[in-house]
């Protein structure tokens, strides 16, 4: 199997992951970093050797992208926005409030992917009644409530 | 003995509660709905409904996550006889004959026999779990520190090497999962380690929010890089959903092999309910007087894969409540649930928490009555819900796994674990690492710790201790085993379901 270029970023990931990870063990005292560092050296020597049959693949087989095989069909615009809405959701909820934040963020969703409108209201009505019924009134959790309610 | 049949009657007669009657109901039916979505997985459900179970009484939770791993499994049925487009990867042996049985006009038929083989599945499995489940806790009452610590090394080079198209991989993520594990107050000595000034990071990360981000957000990220398509519609059809008595005399041999071929591979660590249905698939096929029906619509194929996949379900909890190592994603994910209600798997259960163990396995067993009843009885309704859009799913996922989240501390900042998490596993599951790994690392590197640090601590530092033990020398033997096991399971996996000539189209959908 040929190396894929995209496993490069999965290698200096888990670099980085070790050598954060051990920079910042150095400030722990001796029996609180043992096991620290013993499964930083774990990912570390395991990365190696990922390193090492990566290099082996590449000299027998050859490289290839990888990124063709890893985003095939990948909709950048779509996936964006949803990544973005689901952020802006997050800060909603803490200012306006829970059910005004999840009606605003259920709304903008389905108007930008499409659902006819029948559908978008029964899915809303249904989510919100939900989430009443399961964890206020079953769970007693006090959900956020922000300028509205 | 005896107590244990009495504990065997108590758990019934708890089981048996309105709180759980409804537990059950409620369990099955959401499980069938999630596995009947195409986008939509058990492990997925399960932990997207693991907040809602942490008020209830642990019998009754556990109860819940129960049936929605069984309704699940089932539910992948439903999608893979009627619209050709397997719910679960647990029923893709299923759609080759019960959907060619529905273009021939039988798929109550079709969903009559997917029924009934499941229940039988299931409720056979049940015995495994009475049977061995005691029996292999007692064995783990022999393991200290040092064995305790082989214990968790041995549960993570299973998942890490079976569930990934790499070892190396798989077993990377399961020791990124261990480095975070270690984030929060030391369980020895109470310094604060990797924490960044935050707080709320004292207790580490949370493993549920770590769950409900891995599986549920994560999967919402795969949905919305994909573009949104219609479903095809489900077929409608007019035969009644019922079997006559000779063509359940017919699959009675098939379910009976698929059932201990399911269990079997449900109780070993790694292999689930996917190979299991080709398994069962094959064998209805080899053993069939009937064999020219296969590939066009033989009843027998349907029981033999429902049958193996449900099968799994009671065997792969055995290896997760008496060692704590789940062997796939779903027992993970139950595993979770389990100590979140406080509890860890071992003797204990079987001892200390007996009276709640037992009612769990009534439960279980109940369960398929359930899931038999609302099965057959829910089936068309179920059909029109697997055609739900994904752009509808996307947003009403993400709410569910806001708000669960949230609910665990009523702590906004377990909302943005829950999203790191979720990025991270869309990532690892872009590049092929495990997230399931993560998960069971999560679980599993606290009691590494203490089992290492405490046999340290005894030995005065003497690394020599971890392997004194012949437990740890069999533990240390079965890990080896276990990072090479994926390549025994690779090929066989291979053999069973490419002897079977699959729909590639079936394949691709199943795999993606």
């Amino acid at each position: 199997m040929k190396m894929k270029k995209t496993d490069i970023g999965v290698v200096v990931f888990m670099y980085a992951f070790c050598a954060f990870f051990y920079a910042y063990s150095s400030k722990l005292s001796a029996g609180s970093k043992t096991y620290p560092l013993f499964t930083i050296t774990l990912l570390f020597g395991l990365t190696t050797l990922y390193l090492i049959q990566m290099i082996i693949a590449a000299r027998k087989f050859g490289v290839e992208s990888g990124v063709d095989k890893v985003f095939a069909g990948f909709k950048a615009l779509q996936f964006t926005l949803s990544l973005v809405l689901t952020i802006v959701y997050f800060f909603l909820v803490k200012y306006l409030g829970f059910f005004s934040a999840t009606t605003i963020f259920m709304i903008a969703s389905f108007v930008y992917l499409k659902v006819p409108l029948l559908h978008s209201v029964i899915a809303l009505v249904a989510i919100n009644l939900l989430i009443y019924l399961a964890f206020v009134l079953f769970l007693g959790v006090r959900l956020p409530s922000g300028i509205l309610f | 003995m005896l107590e244990t049949l009495q504990l065997m009657g108590q758990g019934f007669v708890s089981a048996l509660s309105f709180m759980n009657i409804l537990a059950m109901a409620g369990g099955v039916a959401l499980g069938i709905i999630i596995g009947c979505l195409p986008g939509l997985s058990a492990a997925m459900g399960v932990a997207l409904m693991l907040p809602l179970t942490f008020s209830m009484p642990a019998d009754t939770g556990l109860i819940v996550l129960g049936a929605i791993y069984c309704g699940a499994i089932f539910g992948g049925s439903i999608s893979a006889i009627l619209i050709h487009t397997p719910g679960t990867p647990a029923s893709a042996a299923t759609a080759i004959e019960g959907y060619q049985m529905t273009l021939q006009g039988k798929a109550g038929k079709a969903l009559a026999t997917a029924c009934w083989s499941s229940f039988w599945g299931g409720l056979l499995s049940c015995i495994s779990l009475y049977f061995f489940a005691p029996l292999l806790a007692q064995l783990a009452l022999k393991f200290m520190s040092a064995e305790k610590f082989w214990l968790g090394i041995f549960g993570l080079t299973i998942i890490a090497g079976v569930s990934s198209k790499s070892i190396v991989k798989g077993l990377m993520s399961g020791a990124m999962g261990l480095i975070i594990s270690t984030i929060g107050l030391d369980p020895i000595d109470g310094t604060k380690r990797f924490m960044f000034g935050q707080s709320f990071l004292a207790e580490g990360v949370n493993t549920t929010c770590a769950l409900i981000g891995l599986f549920s957000m994560s999967q919402v990220f795969i949905l919305a890089e994909k573009e949104i398509k219609k479903r095809a519609k489900a077929a409608k059809f007019s035969d009644k959903i019922t079997l006559t008595k000779a063509e359940r005399k017919k699959i009675r041999p098939t379910i009976i092999r698929s059932w201990i071929m399911g269990n079997i591979i449900g109780i070993l660590p790694g292999a689930g309910a996917s190979i299991a249905c080709f398994l069962g698939y094959n064998s209805a096929k080899q053993f069939s007087k009937t064999k020219e029906e296969f590939g066009h619509g033989a009843i027998e194929g349907v029981a033999g894969s429902e049958a193996a996949n449900n099968a799994v379900t009671g065997g792969s909890l055995i290896p997760m409540l008496t060692l704590g190592i789940p062997g796939e994603s779903v027992t993970a994910v139950l595993m979770g649930g389990l100590i979140i209600q406080g509890l860890a798997p071992g003797p204990e259960l079987f001892t200390k928490h007996a009276a709640m163990t037992y009612t769990f396995f009534a439960g279980f067993v109940l369960v398929q009555f359930f899931m038999l009843a609302i099965g057959t009885l829910g089936c068309r309704g179920f059909a029109q819900i697997s055609r739900l859009s994904d752009a509808i799913l996307i947003p009403c996922v993400t709410v569910l796994c806001v708000i669960g989240s949230y609910a665990i501390h009523r702590n906004m900042s377990d909302v943005v674990v829950m999203i790191i998490f979720g990025v991270l596993g869309y990532l690892m599951r872009k590049f092929d690492l495990n997230t399931a790994a993560v998960v069971l690392a999560l679980i599993l590197g606290p009691i590494s710790e203490k089992g290492l640090r405490g046999a340290l601590r005894v030995s005065g530092g003497d690394i020599g201790c971890l392997f004194k033990s012949p437990v740890s020398w069999v533990l240390i033997i079965l890990s080896i085993i276990g990072i090479f096991s994926p390549f025994l399971m690779d090929k066989f996996e291979r053999k069973v379901a490419g002897d079977e000539n699959v729909d590639a189209a079936v394949q691709d959908e199943t795999l993606s």
